[in-house]
This record gives C-alpha cells, structure tokens and sequence, in this order.
C-alpha cells in the first residue's frame, strides 16, 4: 500500500477493504475454489482455443481412421465415422458450459426478482407465486423438461428453457426465505425508523446480502443443467445430432460399447469433472461466506 | 523438588479433606489457525458441601475449565495435562469407560440453555429414568418413583403426569428444573452448573437459584458454579474463583473476595457495576482495551495492557497465586492491587433533577397492540395476544425513562410502536421531532456489506440531509462523539468488537439529531466491562446533547443508574411509574417490589440479610388475560377483589403511579 | 393432526389440479395441435379431421378441459394414439419393474448411506477428518457421475467384461432369478447416486445433533457415545432425513426413466420414451403427469409421517 492511499483512504479507486469484505481475496485463498479453478480453467481454455489447436474439426469425418482407440494423434479415440473426440468433446463442452452458465444466469435473475417481490410484499403475489412454484415442483426435474421438450422440440433455446423451468421455482424459493430471513434484521428496522423507501431497502439492504447464497446456488444450478442436457440429448431429445453435445457422444458410443469403449466413457469423465469442480466451487464459496469458517 | 512454601503445604493439607482438587489443569482448543489455550493452569479445591463460584468475562475459560472436570469439551477441545482429584482418584487418568460411572453418578451437571439441553424428541422420564437405574442400580419402578419425587421436590407440579410429556410442552424456567431434578436425581457428590440462570427472567433466575441452595444444602452436595454475574455469586456462593484469560487471578471466601479484592482486574469488575441506593452517582469503572488473543503465548500478567497498576516486573514474569488472607489467594505482583489508582475515574455525574419547565419530547396515550392470529378454524375466535394492553407515559426533553419487565411484558413492542415500526392497534403516539434506535444485538444490527461510514450516514442520505462534504463532516463528528476516531470510517461491522458496535448503533442513532433515542436492551449482549463503557458513554451523550432515552432492559441494576424515571411493565401494562431513586427504595406495586428482590446485588452481607423468599409462578399466558389485576395470580397479596377488578394505574404522589388496589 | 391433514390435503389437491392443468394447456402448446405433429406427412387431411373429431380436438378448449378433468377424475387416460391400447392398462403392465427398482433402490440406499452417513459424521465430530473426507469425497463424486454415463461403464464393465449380469434378455415377474439378475444393475447404478445424496444429507443432519446441548447433556449423565449416537442423534436426526429420502424420490424417478432405456426394461421410464419417439402426445401427457402424481403423493406421505413421529409438532 502506498503512503497516498493510507492519507486518502476513500478515493482508493482498487479498494482493497472491499475486496475483503466481499471475501474476493479469501476466496482465492480457499482450497476448493483453488482445486475448482485448476480442472475448470484448463478445460475451458482448451475449449476457447480448440479452433487453434491441431486437431480435426468436431464434424470433420476421416473414414480411414474409424474407432480407433486412443493414442497419441488421438488422445479420446475416434468414432465409427473417424470424428476426434477429443475435438468433439470439447466442442460439447462448449454447449454443456453454454446450457449451464445460460440455465444458471435465468435461474438466478428470476429467481433473484421473483423471489425477492415474493418475500419482500408477501400477501397475494407471495401465495400466488408459492402455488406456481409447488405446480413445476410437483414434477421430478427430467421429466419436466423431457414433457416440456416433447412440446417446444429439440435444440438449444427449447433445452435451456426446459431445464430452467425446474431450477427458476427454486431460487425463487431459495430467495424468498433469505429475503424472509433478511427482513427482520435490525439494520432493515433502523433504516425504515428514517423513513428509507422500499426500493432502498430491497436494493441497498436485502439484494446484496442474497447475492452469494444464490451464487453457491447458482454453481450448483449449472452443474446440474450440465447433466441434465447430457441426458436430454443421450435420451434423443436434447441437442440434436450431428452437434456435438456430450449426451449425444455417449449416446453415439452406446451400441459400439463392447468394441469401442472409448467413445462413451471419456466424454463422461468430462462432464463427471466439470460437475465435480462446480460443486468445488459451490462448496468454496460456501465456506468462504461461512463466518463459522474464519474468524 | 524444593522445599514446600508455607501456602503449599496448607494447600496440600486441604486437599486431603476437599472432594475435588484441581491443580495445574491445561485446556487447548487445537483449531485449523492456532492452539487457543482456553485454561492455563487452574489449581483449586472445594471441599465438601461447598458452593464455589467462579466468574469471569466471555473468553476467559471458565465453560472450557468447567467442561474439561468431566471431559465433556467437544472437539477441537482437549484436557491436555492436570489432575483432578475428586475423592483421591484421579478423573483426568480414566478411562472413558470409568468416567461414565462418574459422570451423572457422582458428578451432576447443569447447562446454560434449558430450552435446547433436553432431548426434544424423547420423554421426560426416558431422560430421567435410565441414569438413576443404571446409576444407583435400582429397579425401573423405583427409578421412575424416585424420579418422580425429585421432579416433586424441585417444584414441577403434578409431576407424576409431567413426567410422561416432553420437553416442549414446558417453559424454560420449568425445565431448568428438570435439568436441576436429573442432576442431582443420582446423589452426586458434587454438581456443576455452567450458568444455569443466564438464560431466564430475573424472578425465575431467584427462583432456580433459591431451588439450587435448598436442595444442595438438603442433600449436602458441593457444587462449582459458572457465572458472569457478580450478583449471584454474593448470594449463592461460600468461595469464589475469578478467572481471567485461562487462569484464575483470585480465589476466596466471597465476603472477603468482596470486601477486599486485591487482584486489579477483581477490583475493576466490582466496580463496573452500577451501585445500588445511592445518593449520588459515580462513573463506573471502565476496564480499557481488550482481553489477550489466547493463540499468542502471554509474557508477564496476562491483564498489565489493561492494568493502571502495571509497572516492569508484570511486563516480564507472570504473577502466582499468592496468599492475601486466610484462603483468599490472589495473583498479583502488587498486594493491594490497583491500590489508590482504583478509584481514580470514579468522578461524580451531575445529577439531572428532572425539570417540570422541560417541554414534553413524546406522549403515549391509552397504547394498544394487539397480535390476532389465525384461527385454524374459520368459524372460531382467532387467538389474541395483547401485548401492549393500555400504556400511557409521557418523557421530557433530556430525560431517560428506564422502563424494565419480564420477557413478554411488551417492552419491546413499546419501542417498536414508538418508532413507527409496527402500527398501533389504539391509541396515540406523539413524538416531537424524531425517534432513532439502538437495537439489542449488535450482531444484526448493521448490513454487513455496508462500511461504517455508509451505515452512520445512512439516515442522512436516506433524508437528503446536506451535501455530500456535509454528510462526510457530520459523520466525523458522530464517530468523535461516541469515542470512536475517523479511521473507523472505512471499517466493516466484522471488523468490530461489541462495544464497538453498540458505539457506531448509537452515532447512527445520533445522526438526524432525534429528540428521543429507544435504546433496547443496548448492554445486554456486552461483558460486564464493556458494558460500564457504553452506560457511561450514554450518559454523558444524555448531559452533552441533552437528547431523551428510552432504556428498555432487564437488567434492573443498569437501568436504575441510568434512569431519570421508571415504568415498571407486567403483561403489557405499566403497573408502577416514578422517579428511579424512589421507586427502588420505596417500591409500592407487589411485582415491582419482588422483581427488586429478585435482582443479586453484589454484596455478600447486604445479600445475607434481604429476604430470600422469590415471587412464585411464572408469567401467565398473554393469549387470555384475566378479568382483574393481571399479576394476581403470582401476587402474595392478591385477594378476590383483585381478581374481579382490575387496578388502574392511580397517583399515589405527585411523582409517583401505581396500579395496586392495596398500595399506599 | 386432522385440521392439519385437511390443509395439507387441499394443497395437495389444489397442486395436483395445477399439475394438470399445465400439462393439459401444455399439451395443446404444441404448434398446429398434437395430431399433424404425431401424423407428420403420412395422413391426408380427411383422416386427420377424423381422428380430430374422434380425439374432441374441435371442440372449444375450455370444454375439452373440463371434459378432460372428468375423464382423469374417472381415471380415464384415453387410449394410445398407435396401438389403441388403453394407457391405464399400459401403466399398469409396466409399473411392477419400476417400482421393483425404485424399491429396491431405497432399500440398498437406506441400508448404505445412513450407517456411511452416521460413520461420517461421528468422525467428523471427534476431529478424525480423515475418515470423513474420505466418505464425503467419494459420496459427492458418486453423486455427480451422469447416471447414463454410470449405466454405461457398469454395463461394460459387469456385462460385457465379465459376463456377471445379463445385459439384455426377458424380463418377467414369474421368474424372480431372471428379474432379480435384470434389475440388479440397474438398481446399483441409481444407489450410487441416491447413496451419496442421502450419505451425505444424513452426515450433516447427525452431525447437527451431535453438536446440540442435549447430546452434552446426555454424556454429562455418563452415557457411552455410542448410545448416545444411536438413542438421540440418530432418533433427532431422522425426521430431516424422512423429508430428503421424499424429496430425494423425484431424483430416483428421473433415474428410472435413464436406466429402464439402457438396460431395455419394460417399465413406464421406456413407455414414455418410446411414446416421445412415436410422438404419442396422450401417452406421453399421461406418463408425464402419473410421474408427478406419485412424487407429489409420496412427498404429502412424507410430510405427515414427519408430522406423526415429531411431537413437538402439535395439531
């Protein structure tokens, strides 16, 4: 720190309290988040550069080199139409990583603004919105959005719609009980003790303080949506083929399980890690916001 | 080894009578950021029948030491060297196997918490029953007859029938007494109690203590005692131990330990209590800085940052116990402790006679509120708690109205009504110019993604209050004046201290200039030290800015040094109303005559000599009131004309109201 | 108890009549209606107006609803659109595997997880992490694994590897050895995942007793840890496990459906993709909506029986 910001401590344009405060500077000090960066962050970069690596295109078919197993040239093998899977892998990544951040970001804004009117007002629009959200979540999640995708067809936008329709009545469950839980603090009565408007309250007080516990959330959401439009597209009603989603290359590799294992299982492995460092992170986040956790 | 001192050889000698002889215990709590040594080195003795207390401030060990007697820390604590001797064999040398025949047998314990220390699933008597058959090898029909009668004894009426129910269907004070019934239902020799009372009414809180001295003494059961409150410890204890930062600092019979503290940090706890019935009205004492961090191994005294007493040697070695009197030993390099330094902030505060010419800053009419609930049934009459059945007060400019009850008297829906938080039912409110808060528990007090100076100059911006310089200027003048320095401005809530946040609720409080402050509780979270810093800050904001409170507590101590006038509340009414210093020597309302009894003093031979007989019964519920007087069912007076007609609030003086139909 | 029950019951009813009012107008979201899209190109367009007639398509849509409530009150679900088999007969013909593995998965979960989940949280609670981290590591790993993806790799690795379980084959619920050498796979894969979610919920829920007073209070009256694991924290920590083993339920029914396709059991998990591939919208309305009756009555069960065995809760 230089002297300058010691004599002029709120024109600090990087705030380093801030930083702490908002657990930023603990977070990457935090295992897990660390762990999650470290599978999450190559295989992302690989994915972003793929068109640069020196590997075949994901639709790119090479019928001299069908099913054959890893190796060098091809670390994942090839398909029975002599496809690189790991090109294709990542390729399917890149949806799976599209579908969760997309399924993600709906869940929370809607849930973040439902959920917060919900609880914030209560009365009617609360029971309203609570029996909505009992009806999306009297069905187990697959298959609603297995009915709902029946409906809107297959693809991408019908895919992300389907899934967040499951996880959108869930954070705004989630939001409501911490808006419920907020609203009673003692800073919510001091303010409105000055007369602080509704808005002030909900923006200034309420919102920010639900922010990371829908982000844990959040990181969970993705996870999920990750698996479950792998298995939307492994059941044929995902993404439809020749796109390479990563539900549609263990399906592809379903029927040649016995001579060509490899078509099927390493994409798997993918989704398993990149599930696997969400929850990281999830938990990280957790633990980081936990005041049990440091003091 | 050396030849024994004079005072070992005599401890050496009790310790061939005492039941339990501690010496030389080490507690760590091995956490993920360092070892936190919780006890370091506590020796003691309690000799058979004997009451010790010992005291101390959150962090100081006492739970941790208490816990340790049994191994009953949890993770990460672990006893890591010492002896305990109870009756010559030593507990710390056990097996688990053994400790159990110990534990419950010979050794009762009693927790904090009644509400949470039973078994929420399980009945009473599959609690109580099985430890007294395993215990004193008796059959299940004598187990259960006997557990009957000591649920008798400790006053559970009907307790044949209470037994068979279960822990929820009971209040706290109730099954504190269950707790007391199955700690002693295996004839222990000895009973610990981690602050037993801290969690109940102050009436209840005589009650269980009165309960505990009865049966101890009936039964001859020694018994260690942890509190934080100096009161209970004048009237219950025969010795008393104070432990500061994991050792104990001073050990000795309480009258004397009262009479003549000669350890610094004994000296200033006693004098951080506010007096009672006195004429004029001192500064407490303020003990400075903080507790050592018990992770960092402490050179010298453990207290000299916090000792105006303090001189080389204690900055280089660590004082041992040392004799101060027949038993009385304390751990101190000086023999008279602070000595003449002790009373040396102790300066008078001029008294604020109350003034008849002041205007009048807020007047309650005829409050009501009433919570309707929901009926299960549409058809039937919802159930209605009247928490606030009828109050009228009124409060000058510059004066405080202390106003104290019971948990459920509706004191804080008085404040929250004041405030404009939650409409009324009836009645009026005025309030000239503004009402602000400090709320009780610091914790949720402010947002914690708010910096401070964003929480004290919320009230400005919310109004529009100045330009944005101005704001800056005035928040820097808050924090001056509740003691705080500029450099607070940039701090989060986490990166306060207690006190510290009831210092920042307060400026917050200040900032629009109110006439009146609704203060709720604002000590009742802080150590008995940090505690006299905010009564003090208080008062001299309340001379400075000539600003009205409204101090609403329990603690009665508190509030009558802080207080101008006093309403007394029971079941959401005021029973009596008047000025402080006469209503506490002169108390003429039945309840507010036992709560006064009710509250320790701390002072042994004043506690020696008051009556002992604690107001019986617990609050009624508050969801059907009776026709007349509502404390007629707890009052020792109370005759039919009570219970048919209900006293109003009268003038028994020009000073003074009462709603008692007997009070003169 | 009853006022309660009553309450719950009209939510119940209020959610269920909701469920099928979302799946009806859902339903009839589909662009052109149900029967162009399940005909494609094949019909011309006198025969579909005929089987629009037949189906009620022409009728206003507040009067096919209404109509469509009565034929479900009377638990008529039409026919299927290709077989012209009743749907109900259907269910019911393919119920008995599915509830063979979700029963059996419970059962293997229950059996695994709680002891795991109990083991996990008494280490944790003695500061042994060791153990714990282990437990909960393997338990999250196990519950991430894509339930397809598992199904896959057991499949090679069990089937076709070492030959231990059919990977095909007849499935009949007169020869109990072939169904029991069908279903066991299947049933392991949906555990794992089940065992490390419920693992994991009972770890935390125990670990949360064994850190309250009363468990304290317990060892002060010189009980041994292991009665007091099993007496109190188990028996407190029950009731929040009985409400994640319902909620849980939804998680095993989206299992069933994976594992009934990739090991080619005839259970309603395969009528309902087989219906999604021969575009039988009604069969596949009806699937979608039994699926949700049975995890909204199974959570309504779990609710009461939570209430039942609280006795804090009071009526």
């Amino acid at each position: 720190m230089t002297q300058e910001a010691i004599v002029l401590p709120s024109r600090r344009p990087f705030d380093l309290a801030w930083l702490h405060q908002n657990g930023i500077v603990r977070a990457l000090g935090n295992r897990r988040i660390q762990l999650a960066l470290a599978i999450l962050g190559p295989i992302l970069f690989l994915t972003v550069f793929r068109p640069l690596l020196p590997i075949q295109g994901p639709l790119q078919t090479n019928l001299r080199e069908m099913m054959q197993p890893p190796s060098f040239q091809h670390l994942f093998g090839t398909d029975k139409m002599g496809r690189d899977l790991v090109s294709r892998t990542l390729a399917g990544v890149q949806i799976s990583v599209f579908v969760g951040f997309a399924v993600a970001a709906l869940a929370l804004v809607l849930g973040l603004v439902m959920g917060t009117l919900a609880g914030f007002f209560g009365g009617i629009i609360d029971r309203v919105m609570m029996t909505i959200t009992d009806i999306f979540l009297a069905f187990p999640s697959l298959l609603l959005a297995i009915g709902l995708v029946s409906v809107l067809g297959t693809g991408m936008v019908p895919v992300v719609l389907a899934i967040s329709l499951s996880d959108v009545p869930r954070f705004i469950r989630l939001q409501r009980s911490l808006v419920l839980s907020l609203r009673t603090r003692a800073y919510i009565d001091a303010a409105r003790t000055v007369k602080a408007s509704q808005l002030w309250l909900m923006t200034r007080h309420i919102i920010p303080n639900t922010v990371a516990p829908l982000l844990v959330a959040a990181s969970i959401a993705a996870a999920n949506a990750i698996l479950v439009e792998a298995g939307l597209s492994f059941l044929g009603l995902g993404i439809m083929p020749p796109a390479p989603s990563l539900g549609n290359l263990i399906r592809d590799g379903q029927s040649y399980l016995e001579q060509a294992w490899w078509i099927s299982t390493l994409p798997g492995a993918v989704i398993l890690l990149i599930a696997i460092s969400l929850h990281f992170l999830s938990d990280g986040i957790r633990q980081v916001l936990d005041p049990r956790s440091h003091k | 080894m050396n030849a024994l001192s004079p005072l070992e050889r005599k401890l050496a000698s009790a310790a061939q009578t005492s039941l339990l002889d501690v010496r030389d215990l080490h507690t760590h709590f091995l956490t993920d950021t360092g070892t936190v040594k919780a006890v370091n080195g506590v020796s003691f003795q309690i000799g058979r029948g004997e009451r010790v207390a010992i005291v101390g401030e959150s962090g100081s060990g006492k739970s941790a030491m208490a816990m340790s007697l049994l191994r009953l820390l949890a993770y990460p604590g672990k006893v890591v060297s010492g002896q305990i001797n109870l009756d010559g064999r030593d507990l710390n040398q056990m097996s688990e196997r053994q400790l159990n025949q110990i534990r419950g047998g010979e050794v009762g314990t009693i927790f904090q918490d009644p509400m949470s220390s039973l078994d929420p699933v399980m009945k009473i008597s599959n609690q109580m029953v099985p430890p007294i058959m395993r215990h004193l090898r008796i059959s299940r029909e004598k187990a259960l007859a006997e557990a009957i009668s000591w649920l008798d004894r400790v006053g559970i009426p009907d307790a044949a029938r209470r037994i068979d129910g279960y822990p929820f269907e009971m209040s706290g004070g109730m099954r504190q007494r269950v707790m007391i019934a199955m700690a002693l239902s295996c004839k222990p020799q000895l009973v610990i109690a981690d602050e037993p009372t801290t969690a109940l009414d102050v009436t209840i809180q005589a009650q269980i203590v009165e309960l505990l001295r009865e049966l101890t003494e009936e039964t001859g059961t020694a018994m260690i005692f942890i509190t934080h409150d100096l009161g209970l410890v004048a009237r219950f204890a025969h010795k008393v131990g104070v432990m500061y930062a994991g050792k104990l600092v001073e050990f000795g019979p309480v009258k004397d330990i009262f009479a003549h503290p000669s350890h610094p940090y004994t000296q200033s706890l006693l004098d951080t209590i506010p007096p009672v019935d006195q004429p004029e009205r001192r500064r407490l004492a303020q003990i400075p800085g903080f507790p050592p961090d018990m992770k960092v191994p402490v050179v010298g005294c453990a207290f000299k940052e916090r000792c105006a007493a303090a001189h080389k040697q204690c900055f280089e070695t660590a004082p041992k116990l040392s004799s101060r009197g027949p038993g009385h030993t304390a751990a101190c390099w000086r023999p008279e402790g602070l000595g003449t330094a002790r009373h040396l902030n102790a300066e008078l505060v001029p008294s604020m006679v109350s003034n008849t010419e002041d205007p009048v800053v807020v007047e309650i009419f005829n409050l009501h509120k009433h919570f309707v609930g929901r009926s299960v049934l549409p058809w039937r009459v919802p159930p209605t708690v009247r928490a606030v059945n009828g109050i009228s007060l009124s409060i000058r400019k510059g004066e405080t109205l202390g106003v104290v009850g019971e948990s459920g008297c509706g004191k804080s829906t008085v404040a929250r009504l004041l405030l404009g938080l939650d409409p009324a039912t009836s009645g009026d409110i005025y309030v000239e110019g503004m009402a602000q808060m400090v709320f009780q528990d610091p914790a949720s007090s402010f947002n914690p993604k708010m910096k401070l100076s964003d929480i004290i100059g919320e009230p400005l911006v919310v109004t529009g209050w100045g330009t944005r310089a101005e704001r800056g200027d005035r928040i820097r003048e808050l924090l001056t004046q509740v003691g705080l320095d500029e450099g607070y401005m940039q701090r989060y809530p986490s990166q306060l201290s207690g006190g510290q946040r009831q210092r920042v609720a307060i400026a917050r409080a200040l900032a629009l200039k109110p006439s009146v402050v609704v203060a709720d509780e604002p000590t009742s979270a802080l150590d008995v030290s940090v505690r006299a810093q905010i009564i003090n800050l208080m008062v001299d904001l309340k001379h400075q800015l000539r600003v009205s409170f409204v101090f609403i507590s329990h603690d009665l101590l508190t509030v009558s040094y802080i207080s101008d006038r006093i309403a007394v509340m029971y079941l959401g009414e005021v029973v009596e109303y008047g000025l402080t210093d006469e209503v506490f020597r002169n108390p003429t309302h039945p309840y507010t005559q036992a709560l006064i009894a009710a509250v320790p003093i701390p002072d042994p031979v004043a506690e020696e000599a008051r009556t002992k007989k604690p107001l019986s019964g617990e609050l009624p519920s508050p969801l059907n009131l009776p026709l007349g007087c509502a404390f007629a069912s707890r009052c020792p007076k109370a005759t039919d004309y009570c219970r048919a007609e209900k006293p109003a609030l009268r003038a028994l003086s020009p000073t003074r109201d009462t709603a008692c139909h007997y009070a003169n | 108890m009853l006022t309660y029950s009553f309450k719950r019951l009209a939510q119940l009813f209020v959610t269920i009549l909701g469920v099928v009012t979302l799946v009806f107008f859902t339903m009839r979201m589909i662009p052109g209606d149900p029967i162009s899209a399940m005909a494609g190109d094949n019909l011309s367009g006198a025969a579909l107006d005929q089987m629009r007639e037949q189906m009620g398509l022409t009728e206003p849509l507040l009067l096919q609803y209404l109509k469509y409530l009565g034929s479900i009150a009377m638990l008529d679900f039409g026919n299927t659109v290709t077989t012209k088999l009743p749907i109900v007969q259907l269910i019911l013909g393919a119920l008995p595997v599915t509830v063979t593995i979700a029963v059996g998965t419970i059962l293997l979960t229950v059996l695994i997880s709680i002891p795991l989940g109990t083991l996990a949280a008494y280490m944790a609670h003695k500061g042994n992490r060791a153990l714990d981290n282990i437990i909960t590591g393997a338990a999250m790993v196990l519950d991430l694994m894509p339930s397809f993806w598992t199904s896959l790799v057991c499949l090679l690795v069990f089937s076709l590897v070492l030959g231990w379980f059919p990977a095909s084959g007849m499935v009949s619920l007169d020869d109990p050895g072939q169904l029991l050498r069908r279903v066991t796979l299947p049933i392991v894969v949906l555990s794992m995942a089940q065992i490390a979610t419920m693992a994991r919920i009972t770890r935390t829920s125990v670990l949360e007793v064994l850190n309250e007073d009363y468990v304290r209070t317990a060892r002060s009256m010189g009980w041994s840890e292991l009665r007091v694991l099993f007496r109190h924290a188990l028996k407190n920590a029950a009731l929040p496990i009985v409400t994640v083993v319902g909620l849980s339920f939804g998680n095993l029914l989206n299992g069933t459906v994976i594992v009934e396709f990739i090991f080619t059991l005839p259970g309603i998990g395969n009528l309902l993709v087989g219906g999604i591939n021969s575009r039988d919208y009604q069969m596949v309305q009806t699937l979608i909506l039994f699926y949700a009756m049975i995890f909204v009555v199974i959570n309504f069960a779990t609710d009461l029986i939570y209430r039942v065995f609280d006795p804090r809760v009071q009526f």
